[in-house]
Formats: structure tokens, sequence, C-alpha cells
């Protein structure tokens, strides 16, 4: 008996053909089971019928969102693998900005594939070799299947926004806020370049108050300030003619230390009158261009403005918004045509931006400036969210934000894909037919990895509620049927040729999909050790 | 009496002597070359680096000179290997993980030896020879193709691909490799790095990195100017453009009115014009800072059509003077002493999601700027520690164009001929010389165990192969089996080869040599408790 345990005990002789290499299956085998964890934290948030979580940080602030990428983000995760899937969220969030979650639950389950192949005995690098084929290969299908797409067909981009804000908190708000969407980013592509859509040029402004229904596209500016009328300035200017100033309107501070030294009772009087000629001095050099909109930028070093100076603009019938952010500058001058002006010397007309209205809106508990009818208007927009609570608020902005994405990716890469699980179905099944042809570990490996795609489709029907099993084995009929664009149908619960039910994906979010997943999971299965370092 | 065992030492000084000292050596070293040993070879393996400092932050990397940089150690020995490693880094920049490897199997056999009781003195003898003999070995078989530009070029998309197998850019190798040629060709031999500009942005995959024959800055535009320039004339400066303060402390002005406040804050302002007038009056058309341009100037050079880029990072104005052929001004009083850089065409570009400032047709034709994409910051991070190596070998093959095969042929030829010097020597050393042959074979043995072959099948067949008079064989990893190099087209730089042969060999003969270790106490740190 104790030579038996002596014969185990003694440290596993290291001969040419035989390598001690329980330390790095561990380490391996702990990093894949870390990374499918957080795989399965979002998944029930997948699709039109996934449920929402509720986040509640530290600082007792609670969001309530289903966008992997802002869960993720959220959660407070150390494990280092688990940690590279959140990123892997993040990046397709970059390059794609819809299906966050569907390409963490993607890459999760060809983690869990990959355990499998790993304890069957096939090398790691086989494992990431036969991924990355698989990948490649997997593209090709979808690129077949992808049906081109012609960006004056406003109904299919409004289709494809749509299916990406019916898997959100706002879905009943979809038929308004699809539209808007693509409104948004159509009108701030540049003809010039029709391929590039850069989404700073719109604006999204959040105000609380009303429902999502009450969500506008607005063509023109807006700001969620109030109107400085401490002075009884106007509220509402038409013909507006706006100056965006970098100065103070206030009374002068240099830069260097300067004190004044009053000696007696008349100087004082006299400073106060000085201090009053010199902004006046100023006011009027403004009023003589003719403008009757002043938009100051937010000064750290002095007052922006004072009291006397509301006072005097305000009877110059000039109206004044404060407080703009310097970030917010470029927006501005490029959507008003203007240019800032950063000195009193230079205030002349030719830097002015003309707007036919500019006035005070009181919505819900706050007031908002809106610039209409801007003359020469830049190619930007601005989009006013409403919402009646602020969870609902964010909601929708994170929303708005995926469908603008889901429209910039159909402007860059002007092609559509059926939604539902059919791509994943069909990707299944060819590869499933491919690996059939190849031989080895490759062939193994893919068959396995080809199965994993099915988690898509299974996700989706269990989330709805629906017999997993049954619906994805009939999914798999048909396209074997050769009806590639059949898919689940979570309204009625049922197989249905998804394209006539007007779900739709842009195809970059597939392709984005597959790729950042494998790339991820390769690269986890590279690892065969952690180390603590400095 | 005689006080004995007089200490010599601080009370918390400790001190190990002879078997024991030469033992925590060896185990130091060895158990260094063992953690990078995995990551070793096309189908070598990553490590997670996490750090215990702030943020955790995660690096995943296969670079041998990264992992070790970053690790604590307390062991003399070890040090001594990650000094090689990192020196090996700077010097050719390839072959981190090689030449730490062959250290720690140098001294695993002389552990072997040393317990045979042959004395450490007599190893290092040995070894040397044996280093001297290898490396005559590889001279000999080196084969030089500088006469001939295109076998030349394509040397260097061989080395370019064999360095980029055993990194995370494989799977695009050939792409890269030929981004990396280029850039490096563009040099014009020299080895000089610094004109190559690698700039990370996260989104896409690494298929949209590309090569560019300008310079890339990553800042914006100021407000209303100009987007785009012709012919431009640069001046790069480092200057205040905010406000010019006086630097004496505590200087004030007294007025006793606000008119007079006014004056002198105009005062400024005309100060601040007068400068931008004088930075105009240069001729430019661009204008780049290193620090702030506040709103003011801002104005004033949109007013005059100059653009104008405000706080270029220390790097970015040092690399934009250089490849403009421009010089770093600060004081614009004498406007011909100040040297201008010059370019063609500066235009705004948009590069995923952000807009990067573009510098083409630049002075010094040799600058390059190298864009990477992909996934996220890790893999970028990781692809640009590949690509760095990649031109390190590069530039230096370029210089030293010697080329070797590889997949374990230049450590077979070597053992093989360490082998021969064995039997002809007589005495001790010949141990040694045949434990330094078997360090040597080590290294195959270890990229086929890293990719799941049968190494001691396949180290065989590969020894029986280089009995042959000549032969190409190596290790064909992606096959699983014994492969004709040439045909395979891995090759790799004689420069790096013969550094990793001769600094492990010294690095093995240092360690050995030792026979006492000293800590020193540690300095005493006043209690906080």
């Amino acid at each position: 008996m104790a030579a038996a345990a002596a014969v185990l005990r003694a440290p596993s002789s290291k001969t040419e053909s035989y390598v001690d290499t329980k330390r790095r299956d561990d380490v391996r085998q702990a990093n894949i089971i870390a990374a499918s964890a957080i795989a399965d934290a979002v998944r029930t948030s997948l699709g039109p019928k996934g449920m929402d979580k509720m986040i509640s940080s530290a600082n007792g602030e609670v969001i309530i969102t289903n966008d992997g990428a802002t869960i993720l983000n959220k959660m407070e995760v150390i494990q280092p693998a688990a940690k590279m899937l959140v990123d892997l969220s993040r990046s397709q969030d970059a390059a794609a900005g819809d299906g966050t979650t569907t390409v963490v639950v993607l890459a999760g389950s060809l983690l869990k594939r990959s355990l499998s192949l790993l304890s069957a005995g096939v090398h790691p690098t086989a494992v990431s070799d036969a991924l990355h084929r698989l990948s490649i290969r997997a593209v090709e299908v979808l690129h077949s299947m992808a049906i081109p797409l012609d960006l004056s067909n406003r109904d299919a981009l409004v289709k494809s926004a749509a299916t990406s804000l019916n898997s959100k908190v706002v879905s009943q708000y979809s038929s308004l806020l699809a539209p808007l969407a693509v409104d948004a980013v159509l009108s701030v592509v540049d003809p010039a370049q029709p391929d590039i859509v850069d989404l700073r040029d719109v604006k999204i402004v959040k105000k609380l108050g009303g429902t999502v229904d009450d969500t506008e596209l607005v063509k023109g500016l807006v700001f969620d300030k109030k109107v400085s009328h401490s002075a009884g300035g106007p509220t509402r200017v038409e013909n507006a003619k706006i100056a965006v100033v970098q100065f103070q309107i206030s009374p002068p501070k240099t830069d260097i230390e300067q004190s004044i030294v009053v000696s007696d009772y008349t100087q004082m009087d006299r400073i106060l009158r000085e201090e009053r000629n010199y902004i006046l001095g100023m006011v009027k050099k403004i009023k003589a261009t003719g403008c009757n909109v002043l938009l100051i930028q937010k000064s750290i070093l002095r007052d922006a403005v004072t009291d006397l100076s509301l006072h005097y603009l305000a009877k110059a019938k000039i109206l004044v918004v404060k407080d703009v952010e310097r970030d917010e500058i470029e927006f501005i001058t490029k959507t008003l045509n203007c240019l800032p002006i950063a000195n009193i010397e230079h205030f002349r007309e030719d830097k002015l931006g003309f707007a036919n209205c500019v006035e005070e809106v009181s919505v819900g508990d706050g007031k908002i400036v809106k610039i209409t009818g801007i003359k020469d208007m830049g190619r930007t927009t601005t989009v006013l969210v409403r919402g009646s609570n602020q969870l609902v608020l964010d909601e929708a902005e994170r929303s708005l934000h995926d469908a603008l994405c889901v429209v910039r990716c159909l402007v860059n890469k002007k092609f559509l894909i059926a939604g539902g699980g059919a791509p994943e179905i069909e990707m299944s099944r060819q590869l499933g037919a491919w690996a059939k042809e190849l031989k080895g570990m490759e062939s193994y490996s893919i068959k396995e990895f080809a199965e994993a795609l099915e988690v898509i489709p299974y996700t989706l029907a269990e989330n709805a509620g629906l017999n997993s099993i049954a619906i994805v084995t009939e999914l798999r009929n048909r396209h074997a049927q050769g009806e590639i664009n059949s898919g689940i149908n979570v309204r009625k619960g049922q197989i249905t040729n998804i394209l006539e039910e007007n779900v739709v994906q842009p195809l970059l979010v597939s392709t984005s999909a597959i790729t950042l997943a494998a790339e991820c999971v390769r690269m986890i299965l590279k690892i065969d050790d952690v180390v603590i370092v400095r | 009496m005689v006080v004995q065992n007089a200490r010599l030492l601080k009370d918390e000084a400790t001190e190990e002597k002879g078997d024991r000292a030469r033992m925590a050596s060896f185990v130091g070293a060895m158990a260094i070359a063992d953690l990078v040993k995995t990551t070793l070879g096309p189908k070598g393996m990553d490590k997670i680096l996490q750090s215990t400092g702030r943020g955790h932050s995660v690096t995943v990397t296969n670079d041998g000179a990264t992992i070790l940089k970053s690790l604590h150690i307390d062991n003399p020995a070890a040090k001594v290997l990650v000094d090689i490693s990192k020196v090996q880094d700077d010097e050719v920049g390839d072959g981190t993980t090689s030449v730490v490897v062959l250290a720690g199997e140098l001294l695993r056999e002389a552990e072997k030896l040393v317990n045979k009781k042959i004395h450490p003195m007599t190893i290092i003898a040995g070894y040397r020879m044996a280093a001297e003999c290898a490396r005559s070995a590889l001279l000999q078989k080196a084969k030089d193709n500088k006469q001939d530009p295109d076998t030349f070029k394509s040397d260097l998309m061989k080395i370019a691909m064999t360095t980029l197998s055993s990194k995370i850019l494989s799977m695009d190798k050939e792409q890269f490799a030929k981004l990396a040629v280029d850039a490096v060709l563009r040099l014009k031999g020299s080895t000089n790095l610094e004109s190559i500009h690698i700039i990370k942005k996260v989104g896409g995959s690494l298929k949209d990195s590309f090569l560019d024959e300008g310079f890339i800055l990553d800042k914006k535009i100021g407000i209303g100017q100009p987007k785009r320039i012709e012919n431009a004339k640069i001046l790069v400066a480092n200057t205040a453009m905010d406000t010019d303060k006086v630097k004496i402390y505590g200087a004030r002005v007294r007025v006793d009115s606000m008119a007079k406040v006014a004056e002198i804050e105009g005062a400024e302002k005309d100060k601040m014009k007068d400068k931008v007038q004088k930075i105009i009056n240069h001729g430019i058309n661009c204008f780049v800072n290193r620090q702030l341009i506040y709103n003011f100037p801002e104005e004033l050079f949109a007013d005059a059509g100059v653009l104008a880029i405000e706080h270029a990072d220390f790097d970015g104005i040092e690399r934009l003077a250089l490849v403009t052929g421009g010089e770093i001004a600060s004081t614009f009083d004498n406007p011909e002493s100040v040297k201008l850089g010059h370019c063609k065409l500066i235009e705004e570009i948009m590069i995923g999601e952000d807009k990067l400032i573009h510098f083409s047709g630049v002075e010094m034709g040799q600058a390059c700027t190298i864009v990477l994409r992909g996934a996220s910051s890790h893999v970028l991070d990781e692809a640009e520690r590949s690509l760095h190596d990649a031109l390190c070998v590069l530039s230096q093959t370029v210089n030293d164009s010697r080329v070797l095969f590889g997949g374990g042929w230049p450590e077979m030829i070597m053992s093989k001929e360490v082998d021969e010097l064995a039997r002809k020597t007589p005495g001790k050393r010949s141990h040694a010389i045949e434990a330094f042959s078997h360090a040597l074979q080590a290294i195959p043995t270890i990229i086929a165990d890293n990719a799941g072959l049968d190494s001691a099948e396949l180290i065989s067949q590969l020894r029986a192969e280089h009995h042959k008079e000549i032969t190409n064989a190596g290790i064909d990893v992606i096959s699983g089996g014994v492969g004709d190099m040439e045909k395979l087209g891995i090759s790799e730089s004689f420069k790096v080869k013969q550094a990793v042969l001769l600094s492990a060999t010294e690095a093995a003969e240092m360690i050995l040599r030792v026979d006492e270790i000293i800590t020193c106490a540690p300095r005493k740190r006043e209690d906080r408790m």
C-alpha cells in the first residue's frame, strides 16, 4: 500500500515526450470558466423579449438597462480573462454600436465548446487556428446571405433601426424613434464623402419630463440651459443674429496680479462709474453689429457675465445664453455656420450666424433654448430626448445611440441581413457541412464551433419563453430545406420568413460580432499562465 | 582570549556560501527560464500579466522581454537573466525569450556537471570553447544576399514573417511583414526607428492596419481654421500661448481706477497679439505648439488663415520637427534664424471614429507612420510590441545582411559541430562541451513541445537528418514534422542568433562563477505604526 502511494507521489519523471502541463491546463480552465460566467450574466438580456438588469452602483445610483456594453462596463470585474470579455463588448460597441450582448454570448458559447475540445486532448493552438478559419468562412457565409441596400430606400433603414430598438426598454416607441434615428444620420451625411458618418455631428439632449413620445428631431440647435434673464432680457428673438463669444462681459481682470487702491470716498464713486462705462462700452459695440443673441463660453478665470452686464444686455434687447462649454463650441459654430469671437475688438458682423428664431421653451420641469431656421446650417442635427424619469431617459438615450449606430453601419457598408437567429443557424449549417470535408482535429473543432453558433437562436427562443429545442430544431429543418431567411418570430412564437416580418440588421453588426468573438476566444485560449507583476 | 566568530556583517545581512549559493542561483535562473519557456516558437502560448498596482490593469503578451521586465524578482541570478533579455531587446529587438531559455538550459546542464564534482571553472572553459566553435559554425553557414536586391528583399520578408509568426500577428503575417519591410527599407540603412511612428486606434480588425508615407498627428485643428493646406510651411514651437506671465513671484500692479485695469488688460492682449503677429511674420501657414493655445490667439491665427495645432504631446512635436526638417522654436524675434519645416499637404483624415491630422510629402523621406487597428487595446498593445520586434530585427538585418534558416536549424548545426569538438577534446572539458550541445538541442525540443508535438521523436529525426553533409532540415510546426526550411521560407537574422548565443553563454558563465551571495541588510524604515 505504502509502496503504491510512494510511486504515485514520486515526481513525474520528465522524459522527453511527456511534459507536465497541469498548471497550464488549470489556468486555462479557470480563465474559460470565469469568462463564460460573464457571458451567462448577460445572456438573458438578448433579443426582443430579453430581460433588463438593474445595476446599483456603489454610490447608490441605479441604472436599468439591457444594453450589454453598459451592463458589462458597470460590472466591476477583476478576473483578467473576464475583463477581456468586457473589452470585447466595448470593441463591438466601437465597431458597430449594436450587438454588444450578442458578441459576448457568442464568445461564451465558443469558450464552452473549446473547453470540451481541450479536455478531449486537442492542442490549444489547433483549436485557435480552427477558430480563425471558421471565422473567415463564417464571414463569407454572411456575405452570401446579405441583401444590398440603397441609401435612398428609407424604409429598409427604418426597419433595421427598428429591429435594434425592439430589444430595448423603449421598444414600444420604436415606430417613432427608428425613423428619427434614420433622419438624424442621413442629415449629417456629407454628399462629398457618402461613406463616412461622424456621430459627433448628432447631438443628443436629454430633458426630464414628458414621455418618450415627445422625443423630437430638431433642425437646429438645442441648449439644455435657461436664457439668462434675471435682468428681464428677451426670451424670444426672431431674425436672430447670433454671436458665439469666448470673452467675458465683466469688469476687466489682468493676468498679472492687480489691485485697485482706493484712498477716499469720491474715488469709490468714480470706480463704480468707470466699471459701468466699461461694460456699457462693450455692450454698445456688440449692439452696433446688430447682434441680438449672445452665446457665452464658460470661463473659469472670472465671471462670464455679471448682473450689471446682463442688465445692459437686457436693455439692448440681446438674448444671452451663458456657460456654454468649450467642447461644444466647435459643434455650435459648425451648426450656426459662424466663427467664435475671442475679443471684443474682433466683434464684426461677418462672424455672426443667422437664424429665424431663437426662443426659450419650457419643457417638463425645466427650460431649454431652441435655435431654429438657421441660415446655411452645417451638417449637424440635434435630437431632444424626453422621458418620464431619469432611468427611462438614460435608457432611451442608450437605445437611440444604438439605433444611430445601426444606421451608421448601413451607411458605411450598404448591406442588410436577416435577423431573428437566421444568420447564425445558416452559418452553423453551412460550417457543419464544411467540417465534414475537412480532416483531423480541424474538422472536429470546426464541427463543435459550428454547433456553438446555435446559442443565439436558442437564447432568443428561451428568453421569449418558447420551447427552445422544438423551435431550434424546426429552424434547422427549414434552413436545411433552403429557406435561408427563416428565423424565429418572437412575437408570434413560431418560425417565419423573417424578412417579411421586417426584422433586419446591418451586415456589419453580424460580421464584426463573429470576428471579434473569435479573436477574443483565441486570445483567451493562448494564455497559459497568469503572472502577477508590479 | 580571542573572540570567536567575530561578526563581519550587520544584523540582518545574510551570507550564503559555496554549494548553497550556487544552488540558489541555479534554481532562480531556471525558474525564470521555465516561466518564459512556453512562449517560445510559433505555437508558444501567451501570459496574462496582472498588475498589483492601481487599476489591476491586464496585459496579454508573449514577448519575453515584456514579461520579464514586469516581474517581481528577488533572486540575484534571476535578475541577471532579466537583464540579458533587456539587453537583447535593446540591441537586436528579437530573441528575448530564446536568450533566457538558452541560458537557463546551459545552467541546467551545468548543475548536473557540478553535481558530478566537476569544477565550475572547467565547465566555464568548456562552454567558452563550445560557444566559439558554435559561432564559427554559424558563420560558415550564414548566407549573404546583399548584392542581389531582389533576393535580399525576399530574405527580409522571410525574416519578418518568421519573427511575426510567433506573435499575435501570425494570422496576418504576410501583410504585416510587407508593412514592416516597406517601413524599414524607407529608412535606407539607418537603425533609427524614431521616424517610424506607430499609431494605435481601437476598432476595425488587424487587417485594416496600413502604412502611410507621411506623418500623422493625433490632434485636432482649431476652430475656423483651414482644414487643408498645400505646400505648408510649418513652425514647430514650445511656447506659452495662453498668457505671458511675469515669472517673478509676487509681482503685482497697483492702480487707482477701473480704466487703468482695462488698459493693462488691453496691454496684455496687445502683447499676445504682437507675439502672434511675430509668429505669423515667419511666413508660415501652419503652427504647431506643444502648449495650449487659448481662444484669443486661436482666433487671431484663424483670421490670418494659419492652421494652429495646440497641445501636441512632447513626442509628437519632436518627431514632427524631425520629419518636416524644422526646429523647435521658443522665441520669435529673429525669423531668419528659425528653421521652418515643410511638407506638401496637410489635411484632416478620419480613422475609425477619430479625426487625425495628416502631413504628407514631408522633407525627411524616410519617415512613415504605421496605423494599427484592432479589436481591443490588448490586441493593439501586443501588436505594437510584435511589430516593434520585427522592425528592430529588420533594421539590424539591413546593416548586417547575413541570414540563417530558422525552425531549430541553426541550433542543430551548432550542436553537431560542438559535438564533434567534444570528441576531439581530451580532458574534463569535453563533458562541458557535450553539455553545451545538449543545451542547444533544448531549443528545438521546446519549440516542438509547445506545439504539442512529440519532441523526442522529432529531435532524433532532425539529428539524423543533420548528419548528412548539407541539409536545410528544421521543425515544421505547422505540419508537425521535419521540413525543408528553405522551401518553407523560414529565416532568421544571423545577428540575432549570434547575440542569443553569446549573451546566453556569458550570462551562464557569470552565474556559474558565483560562489557566495551576500544579502545586504535592508535599510531600516521608520516605524509608522
